[in-house]
């Protein structure tokens, strides 16, 4: 904003203070989901005039939901796992054992953090029982995701 | 009875590596030195070995025993105590291939984020998982977390690779290889 061509004749520092201002506000607002009659009263009791307060307000509204979604990603959590991958092998000899023949699956969870982006995704080996039971117990997860979105 | 003493001694050797005082102990019960049992044990571990590596059939395992000379009771013997003991150390074999972490077991929960420092008033289901691993005698636990439709992804997704050993390409691979 201190490029802004409309806004060169305004002090700088002042420009300064008044988008800290504006920011805090719209966060804050952001932060407790407040609604546009609790945002209009507090900006009544900053003396603001009636015009300027409805401006605020449908900026605000316009916006409303892309900030929730980015203060909502904001914060500490276990890595998120976004996709899989996975790999059938038939392994057939080791230089240690011939003749195995056993199918053989190779898992891998991409997962992110919030910030960074990347992370090293978590890969494993299982055997066909092994894999059965992984995904069994994925599926109680979601049956009991099913019953709790009902009550 | 001195192969059946010997052939005990190879089994135990193979499963939980050298005993030195049970090869003496061996060797005072039998009458001969501590060293030839010694190299008796050892020979007889490397054919148990062999011949289990490969799942030798009978006829291939009495032709490479046949060059040692022995008796037909004896080669009998120790075939027999070559298939005794083959799913065993098969197994123990297959424990030095080289390994990747390997699933051991997984636990979930199911949570709702109410809010965060950032952010109040949310209804957020995730799912939390921890994932048992094991890599070569280490155990690890990885908590991890997904989104509800990540979820459901990730049995779609889980399921169609279950379901791909039953494919006709797979079966025809499987029966070809054997």
């Amino acid at each position: 904003i201190l490029d802004d061509p409309d806004l060169k004749d305004i002090d700088p520092t002042v420009l300064k203070y008044c988008h800290a201002a504006a920011a805090t506000c719209i966060l804050e607002a952001g932060k407790q989901k407040a609604d546009i009659s609790a945002i209009s009263t507090c900006l009544e009791d900053c003396k603001l005039d009636k015009e300027r307060i409805e401006q605020f307000c449908t900026e605000y509204q316009k916006n409303k939901d892309a900030l929730e979604i980015l203060l909502g990603s904001i914060g500490r959590s276990p890595l998120h796992i976004t996709d899989v991958s996975w790999r059938l092998e038939y392994q057939i000899k080791s230089n240690q054992l011939h003749k195995t023949y056993q199918p053989s699956y190779f898992v891998t969870l991409n997962v992110e953090n919030g910030d960074s982006g990347s992370h090293p995704d978590v890969s494993f080996s299982c055997t066909m029982e092994q894999l059965q039971d992984l995904v069994g117990k994925l599926k109680d997860a979601a049956k009991s995701l099913e019953r709790a979105t009902q009550m | 009875s001195a192969v059946g003493e010997l052939g005990r001694l190879a089994v135990e050797l193979l499963r939980r590596g050298a005993a030195p005082r049970a090869c003496e102990a061996a060797a005072r019960k039998l009458n001969i030195g501590a060293e030839a049992v010694q190299h008796g044990v050892e020979g007889l571990t490397y054919l148990l070995t062999e011949s289990s590596k490969l799942m030798i059939s009978e006829i291939d395992f009495q032709d490479s025993i046949h060059v040692l000379g022995f008796s037909d009771e004896l080669n009998k013997l120790l075939f027999q105590l070559y298939l005794d003991n083959r799913k065993e150390i098969r197994r123990i074999l297959s424990e030095l291939a080289p390994k990747l972490p390997s699933y051991h077991s997984l636990e979930w929960r199911l949570d709702v984020q109410l809010a965060s420092r950032s952010l109040r008033q949310q209804i957020e289901p995730t799912v939390t998982i921890k994932l048992h691993l094991n890599q070569n005698e280490d155990q690890s636990a990885r908590v991890l977390q997904t989104d509800p439709s990540t979820l459901l992804h990730l049995i779609r997704q889980l399921e169609q690779a279950l379901g791909e050993m039953k494919t006709n390409h797979c079966r025809r691979i499987v029966r070809n290889m054997k």
